[in-house]
């Protein structure tokens, strides 16, 4: 190997090779806890860079693992023995354009970082996962990610244009695919078939992003209930008020429990915890609030929080109380377990809105079998839930149980006429659960179609090989 | 001198990582390093391969370990509450106690 490492090591130059075990390790590793094998790390810094890249492992059959931040949930990111390249270093911002409404970046941007460049602009990228601090273009795209404001803005894939690609073969061939424009009848939907492709089918290489409008104003209700039912009452209430919900959240009364804490003004809420934002003009606002609180008191909220604003929902701690969801349900494994070194082990199931009663009660008794730390939180506005439970990894029984639990609750999604993965991915975790999915829709065939289109793409099965189908 | 109960309150700290990174955020050595060893979540995975004596103690470990600034930024964000330049310092007391035994 050390011939075909000192051949990239020319091909790039050496300060974008790293061989050194330390730094490999850290590209190793994902947050779903899975650990790989890889055994080189490079940095591309531009497309030409990326090309060679491709090219060379063409040439040479080696394996090559893309990678963003290495926040994916599903084992996507997680090399197996192979190269590991780093989009980090590509991670320029080449062009905003309100008139167009697109913003033209690198996949190592992270998302926080091109809304911070948007908001000076008066405008955002909507698409907003919980990791956005940390998570890139290029893994949420990749990954088909969504966010808090899924109900209104949908997910990754409505909100690309444009990629830049490159895939592994003689020639690392660079592609452009899709148009600069939202309206675009360039034959088959490229640009759609590699959102959520999971580094599989080819290297993101520069994205071409639309871009909205922050709202002018969005009255944000928050109230806690005392039962599910109560508040998914409100929840479809404000539906039919024909409200266009920005965003509509819900965490149970053990996730609140533990996320209030040292949150001022939250001392005394309890119950399961319901957030909705309306986006709306400035005249608008008043009446919106007023409306909401209205419904939340008639359906049995006990205590009401508002804001006029996101930027006020942010000041009052509102938002942060929903952001606490990861920690708390961290803090709640931790309880019980009574160690501080437990894992936690979320799943990313989504049903139809009108099925969540049944989906949040039986996942409740689906879980209370597994004597498992439950919490759960999730994206009701879209119908994407994120119920976790806590782990020991030291204690095998324990990890099976988990993983039954896991399996347990894609099945239920499947019942309710949802699917296994909203927003997370396939990886390597859900590949079962994909062929479950696919049978229970009598349309397996889909798996081998799948599975074309990757050979059409990356021939020699080099390209993040093992993932998603 | 034996460490092996500092390095099992390096791994006891460090393995609360969930890897999420979103302590990177705020690292101000990060930006500026080659790799992600330059900011927090590298230094506490390396600190726990350390720990369990699985990681070699290579070149770019030692930068990791030893360009932290140990400014506690990275501590605002971590949602497990681990506190970084604790363990880096617990690694640097490791790493120097061992160089000077030899
Ligand atoms: C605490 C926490 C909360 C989260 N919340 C959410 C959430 O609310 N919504 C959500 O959707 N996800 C969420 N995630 C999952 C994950 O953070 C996101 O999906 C994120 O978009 C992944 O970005 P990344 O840069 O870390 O990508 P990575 O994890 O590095 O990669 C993800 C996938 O993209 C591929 N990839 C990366 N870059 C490229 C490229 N340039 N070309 C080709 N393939 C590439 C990788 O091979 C991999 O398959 C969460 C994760 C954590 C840890
Ligand atoms: S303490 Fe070290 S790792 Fe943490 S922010 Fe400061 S420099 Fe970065
Ligand atoms: S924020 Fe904390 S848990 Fe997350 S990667 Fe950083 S150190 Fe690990």
């Amino acid at each position: 190997m050390t011939g075909e490492i000192e051949e990239l090591k020319r091909l790039l130059g050496r300060d974008k090779v790293y061989d050194d075990p330390s730094v490999v390790a850290l590209y190793s590793r994902e947050a779903s806890g899975l650990e790989g094998n890889g055994f080189l790390v490079v940095f591309p810094e531009s497309t030409s860079d990326v090309s060679a890249i491709a090219r060379w492992a063409y040439k040479r059959r080696i394996p090559i693992y893309p990678q963003g931040s290495a926040t994916s949930l599903s084992g996507s990111a997680v090399p197996g023995k192979g190269v590991i390249v780093s989009f980090e270093r590509m991670n320029r911002i080449y062009e905003i354009s309100v008139v167009d409404s697109i913003a033209d970046v690198e996949p190592g941007v992270r998302i926080a970082d091109l809304n911070e460049a948007l908001m000076t602009k008066g405008y955002m990228f909507p698409v907003d996962p919980a990791s956005h601090v940390v998570a890139t273009i290029g893994g949420a795209i990749n990954t088909g990610a969504g966010g808090m404001k899924g109900a209104r803005y949908g997910t990754m894939r409505d909100w690309v244009n444009q990629l830049e690609i490159v895939v592994p073969d003689e020639k690392g061939t660079v592609m452009r695919v899709g148009c600069r424009t939202v309206k675009c009848r360039q034959g088959l939907d490229l640009v759609r078939l590699i959102v959520g492709s999971e580094g599989t089918l080819a290297l993101v290489t520069r994205a071409v992003l639309r871009i909205t409008p922050l709202p002018e104003s969005s009255p944000t209700v928050m109230g806690f209930f005392d039962n599910v039912e109560d508040l998914l009452a409100a929840f479809t209430e404000l539906k039919t008020r024909r409200y266009p919900l920005l965003l509509a959240e819900f965490l149970d009364e053990t996730a609140v429990s533990i996320a209030k804490k040292g949150v001022a003004g939250f001392e005394s809420v309890r119950g399961h915890m319901f957030l909705a934002s309306v986006e709306s003009n400035h005249e608008a606002a008043e009446r919106i609030m007023d409306d909401m609180v209205a419904v939340l008191k008639n359906h049995g909220a006990s205590i009401i929080y508002t804001a006029q604003s996101l930027g006020e929902a942010e000041e009052k701690g509102l938002l942060t109380i929903r952001r606490r969801l990861f920690p708390a349900q961290i803090e709640n494994a931790r309880r019980f377990w009574g160690k501080s070194n437990v894992r936690v082990f979320i799943e990313d199931i989504v049903v139809p809105p009108s099925k969540l009663v049944n989906a949040i009660n039986e996942l409740k008794s689906i879980t209370e079998k597994y004597g498992l730390p439950y919490t759960l939180g999730g994206h009701i506005g879209d119908g994407n839930l994120h119920p976790a439970v806590g782990i020991v990894l030291d204690d095998k029984k324990v990890v099976e149980k988990a993983h039954e639990w896991y399996v347990e609750v894609m099945k239920l999604a499947i019942r309710l006429g949802g699917s296994i993965s909203a927003e997370h991915g396939i990886g390597l975790l859900k590949k079962d659960g994909l062929r479950l999915e696919m049978e229970k829709l009598d349309s397996i065939k889909a798996l081998d179609i799948m599975k074309a289109i990757k050979r059409a793409f990356d021939p020699l099965n080099i390209l993040n090989p093992g993932k998603l189908v | 001198m034996d460490y092996d109960d500092v390095r099992s309150r390096i791994i006891e700290e460090a393995s609360k990582c969930s890897y999420c990174g979103f302590c990177e955020q705020s690292c101000p050595t990060l930006p500026l390093g080659p790799h992600r060893g330059y900011g927090p979540r590298g230094r506490v995975y390396l600190a726990l391969l350390f720990g369990k004596k699985v990681l070699t103690e290579t070149r770019e470990f030692r930068k990791s370990v030893f360009t932290c600034l140990l400014c506690a930024a990275c501590t605002l964000n971590c949602p497990a509450g681990i506190d970084v330049p604790n363990l880096v310092r617990l690694v640097r007391h490791v790493l120097l106690g061992e160089i000077e035994a030899a």
